[in-house]
């Protein structure tokens, strides 16, 4: 079989952009598990949130992007500090299945919410980039989708930063490696867990907004993505950051090969499939259970 | 006088740190040893894999005549070695008579089918183990609480409920991590004299502790962890003055330690 | 007679008196509901089996459910073979499943547990949606036979009612001995003290597998006889939607209390009815039951009883 090769670039580099928005979420996700020991089943309702207020806000902006995507950070930002300080707060640390029902029934509320006040109809967005991009040969990469790739890469170095080089940081760390030293050296876990919901819904609003103008925006967007950013976090070791990023954009990769050279019906079922043999044969994940380490 | 259980050259470490480092012992049938250490010095690990609640990297250790090194824990148990824990534990929402009576469960004939057909043999496991559970409670004096949930006692009263529970299926070794930690000072003497009761009957105790008086009190053989190594062993007499002893725990020689005692008086 | 002896009439009586509802009324409406009512009980029982008792959250019900559903349906209207064989082949097939995926699952936490158990069942889904030539995917199997036994067919609202209420008098029962037997008690222990379990010499891994495969057997049978209601099976039948209902079931009668979750499981079966003017409406509710439930009452009716319960021993105890 003769691969064209600007073909295998072109999905290369759509796996990749993909990949890098997987990882927004399943770097959130972790971040989350980390320090607080519990799995955010709303999170994909966040980035599906992120996604309807860049829709709101572009043409509100006169259709500039950069400003969009901060106003979508920001709401994402806000809502999950409440989420934080009316729910979450709640949860004891080892009350796990709660944390997940919990989060079960507030993604049902905000996507049916959601679904009732804007109605399933999909909504196409216009970015001021419209649907320029670069040419690679006889291939065009739209700028949405380079920007959006571009953007998660700075979301992962400033995260770096932050979790290696600040106290805000290193207190996340501090709690996911070791929770009763931590806390015997005097860092607040209400401070701290409050900190990594609203970064871990930041990145989730920045993916959304990444993706508003690359697919379409509807209530049930962060449904499905959500379920592969689970599986996600297990194969990269549960709380470990650059596992989840490594199996995101593995993920990201597969989907696109096996959507470009096989029928894009079985993509779905086979890569899920993929993901559930990796599950079984090593249900501890591929990498060791993270307690977020920065390299 | 013959061993209950022989631990031989138990070595386990992590990450690089020996937490046991060839540790031996002997558990005379019948005796009450100790097993005493400053913090770090191995006990838990120790404990934990005896009981199977760790696998250890190398050594052997013997119950009675079988040999249970590197087993399951719920193997170990079977083969009549049990253990309480540190935190205590209990079943919090079952009742002081489900909670021993799930002990005796796995060591009566009585299966499955024999309860749902309440066959004779089911009904003379339900009514021994019953029984047994009364005598139980009654002697760690929690009788009045037998139909109630565990979860409404107090944390010393839970200890008592753990050691009871330990004792139902009659085992041929207890041993007891920290009995007494977190524990008021009545309720201390309270689980002094159930202990020496038991032991009085033919009970054998292996007892991990931090309270020096407690073990002193109980102990007619004293086995002291430094740093993952057996440093001494004897009578509770021979470990206060042993120099070695003094030196781990306290940081003094025998001269001092008497100089300070001179001083305090 | 003693009051258990009376308790045991009382069930009894009611358990017949619901068999009799057909001769009650002739209300085809209300005899869907019923079926609805027995079907969707027994499924959240086995819910609770898994997850009240044993404290394992298992997503993979919903899978259950539907490849249930989906081998009573082909073995009826592909394979050629009878209703009650179709039943069977969901009962053995899921519990095999179960045994397949529970045991390198189980092993290692609960975290992993919850995350496969939903990957399984969105891999269901997405194979109802796929597998063309097996499932006829999108379009689903239509017109399902109605069941027979000795050329009595049950092809009438009533009739079928009788197939749902038999079945659930049967997987109830079962779960009732199972859940009062010794069995039951090592379950919640399990779920309540792990590590003290296995110091007593029980061995936590049978238990959890054997409540699995329990659960997912009587759940795919119960999705077998539902298409049945139904006439028809297609991917929407692994709609999260069932999940979510059994899920609310389990948690607002009481997780972990067999009776809590059987009068929940039967009054809540009238609530989609109630509910009907507006999908997401209905959604949103079932989204802030489950919020708040797990918020205030995380034990259910059933947990909030037994906590007045204890605050009344707790008192009487003091002095």
């Amino acid at each position: 079989m003769t691969v064209d090769p600007t073909y295998l670039l072109q999905l290369t580099l759509n796996g990749i952009t993909l990949g890098l928005l997987y990882a927004l979420i399943a770097v959130g996700l972790a971040l989350i598990f980390g320090v607080m020991e519990i799995i955010n089943f709303a999170h994909g309702e966040f980035l599906m949130v992120g996604a309807y207020a860049m829709s709101f806000a572009l043409p509100a902006l006169g259709l500039l992007y950069w400003p969009s995507v901060a106003v979508a950070i920001v709401v994402t930002m806000v809502g999950g500090l409440l989420v934080y300080e009316f729910l979450l707060v709640r949860l004891k640390p080892d009350e796990f299945e709660r944390s997940i029902l919990i989060t079960l029934g507030l993604s049902i509320v905000i996507l049916h919410v959601v679904q009732y006040v804007f109605t399933a109809n999909p909504r196409m967005i216009d970015t001021q980039y419209g649907f320029d991009g670069v040419d690679i040969g006889a291939i065009r990469i739209t700028w949405t989708r380079v920007i959006g790739a571009t953007a998660a890469l700075a979301a992962f170095g400033l995260l770096y930063l932050l979790l290696k080089h600040t106290q805000f940081g290193r207190a996340m760390r501090a709690i996911a490696q070791n929770r009763e030293a931590a806390l015997m050296i005097g860092i607040r876990p209400r401070v701290v867990a409050r900190n990594a919901v609203v970064l871990a819904t930041g990145l989730c609003g920045l993916a959304g907004a990444a993706l508003a103008p690359i697919q379409l925006v509807q209530p049930g967007m962060g449904q499905f993505l959500i379920f592969k950013a689970f599986a996600l976090i297990i194969i990269g070791g549960l709380g470990n950051i650059p596992g989840a990023i490594v199996a995101a954009l593995g993920l990201g990769l597969l989907e696109s090969w096996i959507g470009g050279f096989f029928e894009i019906a079985f993509q779905e079922g086979a890569v899920f499939v993929i993901m559930i043999l990796v599950l079984f044969v090593k249900p501890d994940g591929l990498f060791k259970r993270g307690a977020m380490r920065v390299g | 006088m013959t061993a209950m259980l022989e631990v031989r050259d138990l070595r386990k470490s992590y990450s690089g740190v020996h937490a046991v480092d060839g540790v031996s012992f002997d558990v005379e049938q019948g005796r009450i040893t100790g097993l005493i250490g400053p913090n770090g010095s191995g006990k838990s690990t120790t404990i934990d894999c005896i009981a199977g609640f760790q696998k250890a990297d190398s050594g052997r250790v013997v119950l009675g005549s079988t040999d249970i090194t590197g087993r399951a824990a719920h193997e170990i148990a079977r083969a009549g070695l049990m253990r309480t824990f540190q935190t205590v534990r209990v079943y919090d929402r079952l009742s002081l008579r489900d909670n021993l009576t799930i002990a005796a469960q796995q060591f009566d004939e009585a299966k499955w089918t024999d309860e749902l057909l309440r066959t004779a043999r089911y009904r003379q496991a339900a009514d021994a183990a019953e029984k047994r559970a009364r005598e139980l409670i009654d002697l760690v004096g929690l009788t009045r609480y037998y139909g109630a949930e565990a979860g409404i006692l107090s944390y010393g009263q839970k200890k008592l409920v753990a050691l009871a529970a330990a004792l139902m299926p009659r085992p041929k070794i207890v041993v007891l991590d920290e009995p007494v930690a977190g524990v008021n000072p009545t309720r201390i003497r309270e689980i002094e004299e159930v202990l020496q009761r038991l032991n009085a009957a033919g009970e054998t105790f292996l007892i991990v502790e931090h309270n020096v008086e407690f073990i002193t009190n109980l102990c007619h053989h004293v086995v002291v962890l430094d740093q993952g190594r057996k440093l001494a062993e004897g009578t509770a007499a021979d470990i206060h003055t042993d120099a070695r002893v003094l030196e781990a725990y306290l940081g003094m020689t025998p001269e001092m330690a008497e100089a300070e005692m001179r001083g305090a008086a | 007679m003693t009051t258990d002896r009376m308790r045991a009439v009382a069930i009894v009586a009611v358990a017949l008196l619901l068999g009799a509802l057909p001769w009650l009324t002739t209300s085809n409406y209300i005899l869907g509901i019923a079926v609805s009512a027995a079907i969707f009980t027994v499924s959240a029982a086995a819910l609770n089996l898994i997850y009240g008792y044993t404290g394992l959250l298992s997503f993979a019900q919903l899978g259950f459910w539907g490849i249930g559903g989906y081998a009573t349906a082909l073995t009826v209207m592909t394979f050629g073979g009878n209703f009650w064989l179709g039943l069977l082949w969901a009962g053995l097939l899921n519990a095999a499943l179960a045994l397949l995926i529970g045991y390198p699952t189980l092993r290692t936490g609960r975290h992993t547990f919850v995350i496969v158990t939903l990957t399984f069942a969105l891999l269901v889904s997405l194979i109802t949606r796929d597998w063309v030539d097996l499932t006829r995917g999108p379009l689903g199997i239509a017109n399902l036979t109605p069941p027979s036994l000795f050329g009595f067919w049950f092809d009438t609202t009533a009739r079928f009612y009788w197939v749902a209420w038999a079945y659930a008098m049967l997987a109830l029962g079962f779960l009732y001995v199972l859940c009062t037997s010794r069995i039951g008690r090592t379950l919640v222990a399990i779920k309540q003290n792990e590590p003290l379990v296995r110091a007593q010499g029980i061995s936590p891994m049978p238990y959890k597998l054997a409540a699995f495969a329990v659960s997912a057997a009587i759940t795919g049978m119960a999705g077998g006889i539902f298409c049945f209601h139904l006439k028809v099976i297609d991917p929407l039948f692994l709609d999260f939607y069932y999940m979510q209902t059994f899920l609310i079931m389990v948690i607002v009668g009481g997780a972990g209390s067999f009776w809590g979750v059987v009068i929940a499981g039967i009054a809540m079966s009238a609530l989609p009815e109630i509910l009907r003017f507006s999908d997401d409406f209905r959604m949103i509710i079932y989204g802030a039951i489950l919020l708040i439930a797990m918020l205030v009452m995380p034990g259910g009716f059933a947990g909030w009883l037994h906590e007045r319960k204890l605050s009344r021993m707790r008192a009487a105890l003091q002095q």
